[in-house]
C-alpha cells in the first residue's frame, strides 16, 4: 500500500489508531527514548566529547572494552558454528530425546543470568567438577580467567543462532540438495556450496543477536570472571564500579563508548546481511 | 545408452509404491512415464536417477548392473519438478556447477567450462542470461536453465520430473518442441514423467502408462491410442 | 522376489554418512551437556548439599522472603504493562499504514542491543538524586532510584520488546480481513477487539508474556544498578543470590537459584507445550 505524499497514514475504517498509536509512542518515549536521551545528553552536553574521550582513553578502560568485545566475538563465533551444527542435528537427524533437547536449547532464555553465573562458577571453579578435572588433566584454569568469560557468554548466546537457523533448514527444498548430487557433487560439496549459502542470512541474524546480547552481558559473567582490573574486568562491570564511586561522568563515557562500538558492529553485520540477501534475489 | 529395468519394486514402509515392474528402454528413445499421481512414475524415475534405492530388482545401463551406483556415479541429467535451481548462484554458476564439482583430475579448466556454459546457453536459446539470478527469470526460462544445467555434466541419460508441470499452456507448447529438439541433437536416452496424456502422446517415442505402482501398457503413442490394453488406459487417454 | 541388499556406500542424496551423523549428534549433545545440563544439575546439587531441611530453612529467612515478594511484585506490575504496550504497538503497526514504521520498529528493538547495566545507568541519570527531576521527586517523597519504582522502570526497559515482537509477526500474518468483516457486521471497536482479535492472538500473547515474565523475574544487571541493594527493601531474588553468594552462604544462594531454575523449568515447559499445540498461531519464526 502506498501513501499519498505528505500523509502520515493512509485512510482506513479500522478503529483504535489514536489509542494504540498514543499508548505505543508514550510508552516508547517514557521507557526507552527519554532515558536514552538522558544518557546522551549527560555525555555529550553535560560532560563533553573531549572529556569523555579522556575518560575512555585509559589503559584500564581500553582493556575492559577490548575484553568485552573480544570475548563476545569469540563466544558468538563459537555459537555461530555450533548453532548451525546443532540446528542441523535437531532438524535432520533422529535420536532419542530429541524433543526434550530441542526444548532445552531455550534454557539460557529462561534461566536468570545470576543463576547461570553462580552455577557455571560452581562447576568450573578450581574445586568444581569440571574445573578440577580440567586443571588436573591439562593444567587449564577456566573460572576467574578469560576462558571462563567465554564460557558464560557462549551459554548466554547459545539459543540465538539455533533458533534463527532452524526454521530455514526446515524449509530447505530437498530437491536442490538432490540436484547437486545428480550433478556429481559430493555430500560435503553440497553442504558447503548449496546448503550453507542459503543459511547465511539467518545465521548472521542469529550471530548479531548473540553478539549484541553477549557484549552487554553482566549477570552471568561477573561471578565466573574474577574481575581483576586490566585482566578479567568487563566493561559493564567497570560502569558499575564507576557508579559505586559516584563518578557518573565516567560511567556515562564508558557506556557511550560501548553503545557506539556495538551499534557500529551491528550496522556492519546488517550491511553484510543485506548484501547476502540481495544476491539471492527476491524469492 | 539403453536402460533395462528388471523386476524393480519399491516399498515405503508398509505401502508399495512400485510392484515389480520391468521395462526396457532402447538407446536414444524419448520415453514418457504417464500416469495419475500415486501411480509410481516419479518413484521409478528417482530410482533410475539413484535418488531412491529399490526394495528389490535391478537396473542395467548398457547391460551392466547400475543398481548400486550412487547418484554421483550415475551421471544422469536430472531435471526436477521445481527445477531446484541454486538461487544464490547466477545462471552461469548454476550451469557450471556440475563441471566445477568434478575431482581435480577430470575437471575442465575455467576457460573450457566457460566455453561449454556459453554453448549450452546458446542451445537453450537464452544466450544473454548468464549473469542473472534464478529469481530474475520467468518460469519457462528457469526450466530451460535447469535443462542446460543437467546437460552440462555430459549425462548418460536425461531424466525429467514433470518438466512442464508448473508452466502455462502457451509456454508449455514451446518448451515441448525445445525438449524434442534437444533430444534429437544430443541423441540422449530421455525419460520424462507426466500426468498429461496429450503431452506424452505428442512428444514421446515410447509411452509407458502406469497406475497404482504397475505398468499398464507400453507402446508407441499411436498404438496406445488405437489399441488400449486395459480399461484404465482407455479411460485415462480419453480424459 | 529377490530382495536387493542395500550396498553399504549407497545412501539417500540428502543425508550424511552414518558416522558423520552419529559423530555430530554426540558432539552436540556433549556440548549441551557440559554447557546447559551440568550447570543446572550443579544448582540443585549445591542447594541440597546439606539436606532439604536446611535449603527450605534458608528460604524462610526474612530477607529471602522479602526478596521473593519483591520479585513477584515487580513481575506483577511489569508484565501486564508490557503486555498492554505490546498489544497497542502491534495494533498500530499491523492494522495501519503509516510513515516511519521501520524506525519505530527499530526503536522498539533497541533494548535488545543495550547492556542491562547501561539501561540501569540511564534511569540513575534521569531519576537519581543528582538530577533535577530526581532531586525534586525525592524532596516530595517519591524516590525512584534505589527504590522499587526504579527497579520496575529498569525491568520495563529490559523486557520492553518481548510481547510486541511476538504479536507483530502473528498479526501481520493474520491480516486485517477478519477485523474488517467484524466492522461491516456492525461491531464496535472494542467488541471487535475482544471477539475477533484477542481470540486470534491469545496464544502468541501468552507466549510473549511467558518470556517477558521469565526475564522480568530474572533480570540482574539493570536492577543491580538502580536498586541500591537495600536488604529487605530493594533486593530482588537475583540480587539476593549475589548477596548470599558473596557472603559465602552457598546453600542459601543456590536454594534461591534453584527456585528461579524451577521457574525457568515451568516457563520452558509451558512454552514448549504452546509450541507443540498452537504452532500455527505463534510467530512464524518459531518452529514445530
Amino acid at each position: 500500500m502506498t501513501l499519498r505524499p505528505f500523509a502520515l497514514r493512509s485512510p482506513t475504517p479500522m478503529p483504535g489508531w489514536g489509542l494504540s498509536f498514543g499508548v505505543m509512542m508514550t510508552t516508547l518515549s517514557v521507557i526507552v527514548l527519554v532515558p536514552m536521551a538522558a544518557l546522551l545528553w549527560r555525555g555529550f552536553i553535560g560532560f563533553g566529547p573531549a572529556e569523555m574521550w579522556e575518560v575512555v582513553n585509559r589503559p584500564r578502560v581500553w582493556s575492559a572494552l577490548a575484553l568485552s568485545f573480544r570475548a563476545a566475538l569469540i563466544a558468538s563465533v563459537f555459537n555461530l558454528v555450533f548453532g548451525v551444527a546443532l540446528a542441523w542435528v535437531l532438524v535432520r537427524y533422529r535420536f532419542p530425546g530429541k524433543r526434550i533437547i530441542d526444548a532445552a536449547v531455550d534454557l539460557p532464555f529462561a534461566l536468570p543470568t545470576a543463576v547461570a553465573g553462580i552455577a557455571l562458577t560452581a562447576i568450573y571453579a578450581p574445586n568444581g567438577f569440571f574445573g578440577a578435572a580440567l586443571d588436573q588433566a591439562f593444567g587449564l584454569k577456566v573460572a576467574y580467567t578469560e576462558l571462563g568469560i567465554w564460557i558464560a557468554l557462549v551459554f548466554v548466546g547459545l539459543p540465538f543462532v539455533v533458533r534463527t537457523v532452524q526454521p530455514v533448514i526446515e524449509e530447505i527444498d530437498r530437491e536442490t540438495e538432490e540436484a547437486s548430487a545428480t550433478l556429481g557433487a559430493t555430500r560435503l560439496r553440497t553442504l558447503t556450496h548449496v546448503v550453507l549459502p542459503t543459511l547465511t542470512p539467518a545465521a548472521l541474524t542469529g550471530f548479531a543477536l548473540a553478539l549484541a546480547r553477549s557484549v552487554g552481558e553482566y549477570g552471568s559473567v561477573i561471578f565466573i570472571a574474577g574481575n581483576l582490573p586490566n585482566v578479567t574486568e568487563i566493561a559493564p562491570l567497570l560502569i558499575v564500579i564507576r557508579l559505586e564511586e559516584f563518578d557518573y561522568d565516567g560511567a556515562v563515557a564508558i557506556a557511550i563508548a560501548m553503545l557506539s562500538i556495538s551499534f557500529t558492529m551491528l550496522l556492519v553485520i546488517n550491511l553484510i546481511q543485506i548484501m547476502s540477501r540481495r544476491r539471492m534475489g527476491a524469492v | 545408452m539403453n536402460i533395462e529395468i528388471e523386476e524393480i519394486s519399491k516399498e515405503f514402509g508398509a505401502t508399495a509404491a512400485l510392484h515389480p515392474v520391468s521395462l526396457s528402454i532402447p538407446s536414444g528413445t524419448l520415453v514418457a512415464l504417464l500416469g495419475p499421481s500415486g501411480s509410481g512414475k516419479t518413484t521409478l524415475l528417482r530410482i533410475l536417477g539413484g535418488l531412491e534405492f529399490p526394495t528389490a530388482g535391478r537396473v542395467l545401463f548398457d547391460g551392466s548392473d547400475a543398481t548400486g551406483l550412487t547418484v554421483q556415479e550415475r551421471r544422469a541429467g536430472f531435471v526436477f519438478q521445481s527445477y531446484a535451481l541454486f538461487r544464490h548462484m547466477t545462471v552461469f554458476d548454476n550451469i557450471a556447477y556440475g563441471l566445477r564439482a568434478r575431482p581435480r583430475k577430470t575437471r575442465p579448466p575455467a576457460a573450457e567450462i566457460a566455453r561449454r556454459v556459453t554453448r549450452l546457453l546458446d542451445l537453450i536459446k537464452l544466450p544473454d542470461i548468464g549473469a542473472r539470478y534464478p529469481s530474475q527469470l520467468s518460469g519457462g526460462q528457469r526450466q530451460r536453465v535447469a535443462l542446460a544445467r543437467a546437460l552440462a555434466i555430459e549425462p548418460r541419460m536425461l531424466l525429467l520430473d514433470e518438466p512442464f508441470g508448473a508452466l502455462d499452456a502457451k509456454v508449455r507448447r514451446e518448451l515441448r518442441q525445445g525438449l524434442r529438439d534437444i533430444h534429437d541433437t544430443t541423441g540422449l536416452t530421455t525419460v520424462f514423467v507426466t500426468h498429461d496424456q496429450e503431452e506424452a502422446m505428442e512428444l514421446a517415442d515410447l509411452v509407458v502408462v502406469m497406475s497404482m505402482g504397475r505398468i499398464e501398457q507400453v507402446g508407441k503413442p499411436e498404438d496406445i491410442r488405437a489399441r488400449p490394453k486395459t480399461a484404465f488406459v482407455r479411460e485415462f487417454i480419453t480424459s | 522376489m529377490t530382495e536387493t541388499t542395500l550396498p553399504l556406500r549407497w545412501r539417500p542424496a540428502t543425508t550424511e554418512p552414518a558416522l558423520v551423523r552419529w559423530g555430530l549428534t554426540v558432539l552436540c549433545l556433549a556440548v549441551l551437556g557440559v554447557l546447559l545440563f551440568a550447570p543446572l544439575i550443579a544448582v540443585f546439587a549445591e542447594a541440597l548439599r546439606d539436606g532439604v531441611a536446611l535449603a527450605i530453612a534458608s528460604l524462610s529467612e526474612p530477607d529471602a522472603r522479602s526478596a521473593i515478594r519483591l520479585t513477584l511484585l515487580v513481575a506483577a506490575v511489569v508484565v501486564p504493562l508490557n503486555a498492554a504496550f505490546g498489544i497497542a504497538a502491534a495494533w498500530a503497526i499491523t492494522k495501519f499504514d503509516w510513515r516511519g514504521k521501520p524506525l519505530v520498529l527499530t526503536l522498539i528493538d533497541l533494548p535488545f542491543s543495550v547492556s542491562p547495566v547501561v539501561a540501569g545507568l540511564m534511569f540513575v541519570l534521569l531519576f537519581g538524586a543528582n538530577s533535577a527531576l530526581g532531586a525534586w521527586l525525592v524532596a516530595h517523597g517519591y524516590p525512584i532510584v534505589f527504590a522499587v519504582p526504579g527497579i520496575m522502570l529498569a525491568t520495563l526497559f529490559i523486557t520492553f520488546p518481548f510481547v510486541a515482537r511476538e504479536l507483530i509477526p502473528v498479526m501481520l500474518e493474520q491480516g486485517r480481513a477478519e477485523e474488517e468483516a467484524a466492522l461491516t457486521l456492525g461491531a464496535t471497536g472494542w467488541r471487535m477487539f475482544f471477539t475477533v482479535t484477542l481470540p486470534n492472538i491469545r496464544w502468541a500473547l501468552l507466549y510473549g508474556v511467558l518470556l517477558c515474565n521469565a526475564r522480568a523475574m530474572g533480570e540482574f544487571g539493570a536492577v543491580a544498578v538502580v536498586s541500591g541493594k537495600i536488604r529487605g527493601q530493594t533486593t530482588t531474588m537475583p540480587l539476593m543470590i549475589e548477596m548470599f553468594y558473596n557472603e559465602y552462604l552457598s546453600v542459601a544462594a543456590f536454594t534461591m537459584a534453584a527456585l528461579l531454575a524451577l521457574l525457568a523449568f515451568v516457563t520452558l515447559t509451558l512454552k514448549t507445550a504452546l509450541e507443540w499445540r498452537y504452532a500455527d498461531q505463534l510467530a512464524a519464526n518459531h518452529r514445530h
